[in-house]
């Protein structure tokens, strides 16, 4: 298990990263989401070692991370980049021996991906001389080489086309099965959704929402959708319920709570004509944008 | 980075990996650095410039020392044109002395050949015709030279010497006395108390020092410029975060510094071997043995003084952040480097003695001054002890400028603004 604890980065007078704190459990898939600049790369980057935090701690199984732990991470820099000039297998054997594979594990295993991956023709050939579709797989191929015991990726799917989005998600999923904890960015909310079990949400430096998609939910406001034949106009006067927006025969209220939900529906469904009377479940990127704003 | 291996004894691998049993490739690992290094090496290995380069050196370098000793035959050779009997006998015995006489780059090998001709004016037919470089005319007591034009002076003068003796001795013979006790007494011996066996003309210690110099100046320069643009290599196509991300920062200087001072070295191990084997085919080769102690003292230093720059070298790549921008952030180092190499084979004297303990200038001066004799041995020691402190210091500066500059990648640093900056 992976575990922040109050990791604070500071630029000068910037606050890039306030006490962020949270964990990744072994084999969940955590989502890290947040607009430009709210501090996920300066974090992950933390994770990894690359960056010294200003404060704060990083545990892995309990104690603080080492450098021994971190060769075994597998990591996807914000910044894409592999050596141009050098064949592709040869400079996936590097750095599959850089995190301690033997050269015949790490050719064998670095093969084993780029067939997988559609590019077991392409063995040899130098990485600039691949498409840059093709250049994103051997980029992900090279943050999961070498056995990794944890997976930070920052933007793992950005500027992936569908077919590789659905070869890299099948490819986390094996690692999660396997107990690996993975940690990824993304802006693609509904990618998050449907892949995750828990999702941190980053708003200047700072987690303003953790927790399973269905915890987040839970936060979330209980909202009805009413639609009606007439005018629903009425739902104004109703005692406990906010209106949310109105647009002729259908409306979205917001009722105190469940009891105000069911005498809503008494009332309107004794005033006839009732349509649609459903929960409202928000998206994740509607939670988001909520708890961003708030 | 502020993680050190804290608990090496509660390392988790062994759990991890009963987690993951699929993967059994994980084996206690080669030290990181290596790997680095040996990445280096076969880089440099399959870069085609590289080996090419190398190649043409050598070759070019054992071609101008072969191809004119194989061209020269090796030696000079007189025709001297002769009328008689008694003539080809002055210059069988003059020969000799033809053949001791000394060049300017050792002993040169001379053959003087008698060519017999009818009278005088077939001798001087000959020298006119070339087919003799000079005729030997006349008899006893009225010898004279031909020549076409001036004469070459060693056979000249061999002659004359020949002929002096000769009329000398019969004077003698008939005044009652002997060559012997006429000459007693007349003969003035030099001995050169500062030379030792093997020992070098001055011109010669130029060359062979110069040579030491470039060689240095030269690996200097380029594996520095290597090393560099291999850092901003790694900089610019942005795998130095996945790089930093695997293995401490330092044994990626480390693996770095040391593939390129090994390239380094063997490429100069390289040229002076070719070097050594073409001096065999010159006339210079007697100058080998006094070279022999310079050469062994020339090797650490030249090791120290290459490791000595090659941190400030990859510190000054981690300052650019693409490629057009090492010309910049290298200019000072390469600037300090050509003033303070000139600068040092141009000094005279007591600054000279002084210069030859400066690290760095020590690899120029001290093989110089080993080479002329003048050093006691505890001199190139102590140099070698202070330059191997300056590449300590270097060392520990030019790693910290590496580390902190490595992921700065917008923008190049100056060197003033990565000393205060923080990690």
């Amino acid at each position: 298990m992976l575990e922040l604890q109050g990791l604070t980065r500071r630029y000068g007078d910037h606050l890039a990263v306030d006490e962020v704190g949270f964990a990744v459990p072994d084999g969940a898939m955590v989502g890290f989401v947040g607009g430009n600049g709210a501090g996920k790369t300066t974090t992950m980057r933390m994770v990894m070692g690359v960056l010294a935090p200003t404060a704060g701690t990083v545990l892995w199984q309990g104690r603080p991370v080492t450098a021994a732990d971190r060769s075994r991470f597998g990591y996807m820099p914000e910044e894409r980049g592999l050596y141009p000039k050098q064949p592709v297998l040869a400079q996936l054997t590097y750095l599959g021996q850089l995190h301690g594979m033997t050269a015949t594990a790490a050719r064998a295993r670095s093969t084993e991906l780029l067939e997988r991956f559609g590019l077991g023709e392409r063995l040899k050939d130098k990485l600039e001389t691949l498409s840059l579709g093709n250049q994103q797989r051997a980029q992900i191929i090279a943050s999961v080489l070498g056995d990794p015991v944890l997976l930070v990726l920052d933007e793992p799917f950005s500027g992936l086309d569908p077919a590789a989005v659905d070869q890299m998600s099948a490819l986390l999923r094996e690692y999660t099965a396997r107990g690996v904890p993975v940690l990824f960015s993304s802006h693609q909310l509904d990618l998050v959704d449907r892949l995750c079990d828990a999702i941190v949400v980053l708003h200047q430096g700072r987690v303003v929402a953790q927790g399973t998609s269905e915890q987040l939910r839970a936060t979330a406001p209980l909202r009805y959708r009413l639609t009606t034949t007439g005018d629903t106009g009425w739902v104004r006067g109703v005692p406990g319920v906010e209106v949310v927006d109105l647009d002729g025969p259908s409306a979205l209220v917001q009722p105190a709570d469940e009891q105000v939900a069911e005498r809503l529906l008494v009332d309107a469904v004794a005033r006839g004509g009732v349509r649609e009377f459903s929960r409202v479940v928000p998206s994740l990127s509607e939670i988001y944008r909520e708890v961003a704003v708030s | 980075m502020s993680t050190t291996r804290e608990h090496p004894d509660v390392a988790p691998p062994q759990a991890d990996r009963a987690r993951v049993p699929d993967h059994p490739s994980v084996t206690p690992p080669r030290a990181p650095w290596t790997l680095v290094m040996a990445r280096e090496i076969r880089v440099r290995l399959t870069d085609k410039t590289f080996v090419l380069g190398t190649v043409l050196t050598v070759v070019l370098l054992l071609g101008a020392m072969v191809v004119p000793a194989l061209l020269g035959g090796g030696g000079t050779e007189y025709r001297v044109a002769v009328t008689d009997a008694t003539g080809a006998a002055l210059v069988e015995r003059a020969a000799p002395a033809v053949s001791g006489a000394p060049s300017m780059s050792g002993q040169e090998e001379v053959t003087v050949l008698t060519e017999p001709v009818a009278d005088r004016s077939a001798a001087e037919d000959a020298v006119v015709e070339g087919d003799a470089d000079v005729a030997l005319v006349g008899a006893d007591g009225a010898w004279e030279v031909l020549s076409d034009g001036e004469p070459p002076l060693r056979l000249t003068s061999a002659l004359a010497d020949t002929v002096r003796a000769e009329a000398l001795a019969a004077n003698a013979e008939q005044a009652g006395t002997s060559m012997a006790e006429l000459t007693a007494g007349t003969v003035l011996t030099t001995v050169d108390v500062g030379s030792q066996d093997g020992a070098m003309a001055e011109g010669m210690l130029f060359v062979v020092g110069l040579g030491f110099a470039m060689v240095f100046y030269i690996a200097a320069l380029m594996f520095g410029m290597q090393i560099a643009s291999s850092v901003v290599e790694e900089k610019q196509s942005r795998i130095v975060e996945i790089l930093a991300a695997a293995i401490p920062v330092r044994h990626l200087l480390l693996g770095k510094v040391l593939g390129n001072t090994l390239m380094a070295v063997g490429q100069m191990a390289l040229i002076v071997a070719a070097a050594l084997v073409g001096l065999t085919f010159t006339d210079l080769d007697v100058a080998l043995p006094g070279m022999a102690e310079a050469l062994g003292w020339y090797l650490p230093f030249f090791l120290l003084g290459f490791l000595a720059l090659a941190c400030v070298w990859a510190a000054a790549g981690a300052l650019a952040s693409r490629t057009e921008d090492l010309q910049s952030t290298t200019m000072p180092l390469t600037m300090v480097l050509v003033v303070a190499i000139f600068g040092a084979i141009n000094l005279d004297g007591v600054w000279r003695e002084v210069a030859s303990f400066v690290p760095v200038l020590s690899t120029l001066l001290m093989p110089m001054r080993i080479l002329e004799g003048d050093v006691s041995w505890w001199e190139p020691a102590l140099a070698l002890a202070l330059v191997a402190g300056f590449c300590a210091l270097t060392i520990l500066l030019g790693s910290r400028l590496y580390r902190r500059a490595l992921l700065h990648t917008s923008g190049s640093l100056t060197w003033r603004r990565a000393l205060r900056m923080g990690e």
